[in-house]
């Protein structure tokens, strides 16, 4: 490192997550990495020394690494917030939840007012009608915002968009468009809600917004300041294959490349379906070598590989074992969808274990879990490798049995423990039942079965905030305030351990970070209170300073 | 029902992994008499003569017959866009769904902005079928994806030793859906190449699965004849489309289309490459088409 100058930062309490020496009061960085962790006495012996005691009165522990995460979190960000809860965007701003029809209108309102090009669609994000009283949200609502101007309204599930009735003119929707998913009223007039993608890309003016400020550099900064407000030092885009476009790779190294970008990320290459039916000539294998081998920096971090496998448990599409969904809707044809087919899991697995890369491979289901787990098994027989850390991703209905193979192969979980809030009072009563719902994201069966595993917000699906994922995994309340499946709560020690060495472990990146111990990366979470120290209930409200990342510090909400 | 001008028609095909979608694609491109965009998984699976490349960039192919194809490597919204923007413009859009996906879910674009949805085509592979149907990993997207097929291709009928059963499960899964047979995926693309001729097999009518034949012959065929054939039609026949030429008129290639008891023809507009000859394709409940029909037309002359 250039810099050879030693800094000691003190604090009132450092958590190391290094079992040789779990608690320290200071800890010396040189350049990004540390030098030492003891107390200042200790430190004093590399010689001189910066003492900063911006810390003293503050809790440092392992930056958070989170794992499982997505860039579109910073790009939602580009455009307004109409959700119902409360939500703070990158620059630690609250946007308040808009409780009723009329504060969703008012919102978009002032937001209208804001817009200079009068051409310029209008487009926000996070509605969830499932929340709002009375009468369901449609165009007309919206034309009260403008007649003008067009509007499109992205629903927090992804499946659904409200627009207004100058975005159907402009998109030539009306009451002959036959595409299914253009919801029509009684008279036979389109309402104004697009559901499911082809749908919503009518209004494509309004539906690409998301995806093209996903390439924007402001979405990337917007992500790692999202990242920074909650402790989190590293961050997985768990999945895109922007990355094979032009010009997105030197975007993600323009914006790690600067000092001030406050966060590392760990950017998977997306497997797409396309091209997997010619198992011999995978692009994606060669571009995901090419990027491990070529391209990392301190910053910017690469090797992993994303698979998807199945849908969600609340969409009724992830794909479960027999006996399969409790109260599906009508129609539902039994069980979820496949997005890969089950018998070419083994090949598509194959192709990338043979080339040293890791997979993650989303399975919301068991059964799903179980083809990924098989398929797993097959490419070890065909190319025995050690230390894989192929991961099952969400691993949101794992059974023991499954957990005790995943072990035997050497795989990772990373458990989706924010659903438990989220959707757990749903999965008991509607999706799954009770039962399965009560062992669903089985963080106490991973640890007892010795599998290495860590918990996930999937932002922008939840929102990022590994003390709040922590707090499900130690408490698994539901958003009703019950406990769901007590017996798979786990310690608050285990859980931070899943938030910072867990997930290191399953991204490859152990050695760098994830613990407090000369040698590694000067990542930190700043908190203002000692996890240890609130109650296990608290977890989730302890005020986050900010981080350190590689020795700098990065105070949350600023820009 | 012709499609108003300009809208490019969209076929999809579908059916899992193996069936022959891509065979299918292949089989189009190289039979087709119009300017037709695919839009392909993989490339590497396209089996296009060299010679017939025209140019080629990362994400298209362009093939001399003016055949287009397209991947779906950057999504299929871009591919949409990417496809409906070329010039001069393709009168019909195939796309090959995944091995897994819903080919219903994708049949949804194909009424987006400037485009018409023609048929869902299903691909499905006659040796396997049963099993596929009863595996409790992919029976259920197997039988999903038969269900919103307007045509059905019964594939590789080669390699079955009984398509008795194939059959069975496809007239209970769908009874409504044409059934085509076909191995290699060799499949007469006026079955599926135009709207009309799925639409109006009536919906409501649960006599079983519907069955097509192609009658085809050289010679021009005096119009008395062709109105002979036509009053002689089994009264289970829906629907006859195809090209004539007239013995009154044998330059001029007709459009003959029926539709119920009513039937007309005309001239066959803009197209260059018409064919010579006769060609029919009737279509009706399995066991109600003739299969004379060859004498018949060629008997005119």
């Amino acid at each position: 490192m250039g810099d050879a100058s030693v800094k000691i930062f003190t604090a009132k309490k450092i958590i190391t997550m290094n079992p040789a020496l779990p608690f320290a009061q200071a800890i010396a960085v040189r350049g990004d990495r540390i030098l030492g962790v003891g107390t200042v006495e200790d430190l004093a012996q590399w010689g001189d020394h910066e003492l900063s005691e911006q810390f003293k009165d503050h809790i440092l522990m392992p930056g958070f690494v989170e794992a499982h995460t997505h860039v579109m979190a910073g790009a939602v960000w580009e455009f307004p917030y109409v959700g119902f809860y409360d939500r703070a965007d990158p620059a630690g701003r609250t946007w308040l939840g808009c409780q009723t029809i009329a504060s969703v209108v008012d919102r978009l309102a002032e937001c209208e007012r804001d817009l200079n090009d009068p051409d310029q669609t209008l487009v926000a994000w996070g509605l969830d009608p499932i929340f709002l009283k009375g009468e369901r949200l449609v165009a007309k609502h919206l034309d009260q915002i403008s007649t003008t101007r067009p509007i499109f309204v992205f629903h927090a599930s992804g499946h659904l968009a409200t627009v207004n009735s100058e975005m159907m003119r402009r998109s030539g929707i009306d009451r002959h468009t036959p595409t299914p998913g253009v919801a029509k009223d009684a008279d036979g007039e389109p309402n104004g809600e697009l559901q499911e993608p082809a749908a919503m890309s009518l209004a494509q003016d309004g539906f690409a917004a998301i995806g093209v400020a996903m390439m924007s550099p402001n979405a990337k900064w917007n992500y790692a300041r999202e990242a920074r407000n909650c402790g989190v030092t590293t961050i997985a885009d768990l999945g895109t294959t922007r990355l094979a476009m032009d010009g997105q790779l030197e975007a993600w190294r323009q914006a790690t490349d600067d000092p001030s970008y406050p966060a590392r990320v760990v950017v998977a290459v997306g497997h797409s379906d396309f091209g997997s039916e010619n198992k011999d000539s995978n692009p994606m294998v060669s571009l995901a070598v090419r990027l491990r081998d070529e391209e990392e920096t301190a910053k910017l971090r690469f090797g992993i590989v994303k698979l998807v496998l199945d849908g969600s448990i609340q969409g009724f599409t992830a794909r479960i074992s027999w006996p399969h969904y409790v109260n599906p809707p009508p129609g539902h044809p039994g069980n979820g969808l496949w997005l890969i087919p089950p018998e070419q899991l083994a090949d598509i697995v194959s192709s990338y274990h043979e080339a040293g890369l890791t997979v993650h491979c989303h399975c919301n289901g068991d059964e799903a879990a179980q083809v990924f787990i098989d398929a797993v098994e097959t490419a070890l027989q065909r190319h025995p490798r050690w230390d894989h850390r192929h991961t099952v991703q969400h691993c949101q209905l794992t059974t023991t049995a499954q957990y005790k193979k995943m072990a035997a192969l050497g795989m990772n979980a990373n458990i989706f423990s924010n659903h438990i809030f989220h959707w757990g009072d749903q999965h008991a009563s509607i999706t799954v039942g009770e039962e399965r719902a009560a062992r669903m994201d089985a963080c106490a069966t991973a640890q007892r079965e010795g599998v290495k595993f860590s918990v996930h917000s999937d932002a922008p699906i939840t929102p990022m905030g590994h003390l709040h994922t922590a707090w499900c995994a130690v408490n698994r309340l539901t958003a009703s305030g019950r406990v769901l499946g007590p017996e798979e709560r786990i310690s608050v020690a285990k859980a931070l351990e899943a938030c910072t060495l867990g997930a290191a472990h399953q991204l490859r990146l152990d050695h760098d970070i994830g613990s407090l111990e000369a040698g590694k990366l000067a990542d930190f979470a700043v908190l203002e209170k000692d996890p240890f120290e609130v109650s296990p209930e608290e977890l989730k409200d302890i005020p986050v300073w900010g981080t350190v990342v590689g020795g700098t510090p990065h105070v949350a909400g600023s820009t | 029902m012709q499609p108003s001008e300009g809208l490019m028609e969209v076929s999809v095909i579908g059916g899992y992994l193996g069936a022959g979608k891509t065979t299918l694609v292949n089989h189009i491109l190289r039979q087709a008499s119009e300017r037709v965009a695919v839009m392909v998984n993989d490339f590497g699976e396209i089996n296009i003569d060299q010679s017939l490349i025209d140019s080629r960039s990362d994400n298209t192919i362009s093939l001399t017959n003016g055949c287009i194809c397209c991947s779906l490597v950057d999504g299929f919204v871009s591919a949409l866009e990417s496809v409906t923007s070329f010039r001069p413009k393709p009168t019909r859009l195939v796309i090959e769904a995944s091995g897994v996906a819903d080919p219903g879910a994708v049949a949804a674009y194909g009424h987006g902005p400037g485009l018409a949805l023609d048929a869902v085509v299903v691909v499905t592979d006659a040796f396997r079928l049963c099993e596929q149907i009863a595996d409790p990993l992919i029976g259920q997207t197997v039988v999903s994806q038969i269900g919103a097929a307007d045509v059905i291709v019964l594939n590789k009928i080669d390699l079955a030793d009984n398509l008795t059963a194939a059959k069975t499960e496809l007239a209970k899964l769908n009874p409504d859906a044409l059934l085509a047979y076909a191995s290699h995926a060799e499949v007469n693309l006026d079955l599926f190449f135009g709207r009309e001729v799925v639409r109006t097999s009536d919906p409501t009518s649960h006599v079983g699965k519907f069955e097509s034949r192609t009658h085809e012959s050289s010679q021009p065929i005096p119009r008395a004849a062709l109105e002979a054939l036509v009053e002689n039609l089994p009264p289970e026949i829906q629907r006859v489309k195809g090209i004539v030429r007239l013995a009154e008129a044998p330059h001029v290639a007709m459009v003959f289309q029926l539709v119920g008891r009513n039937w007309e023809l005309r001239a066959l507009a803009d197209r260059n490459n018409s064919p010579d000859g006769n060609r029919l394709v009737v279509i009706g409940p399995k066991g109600s088409v003739p299969m004379e029909w060859d004498n018949a037309l060629n008997s005119g002359k």
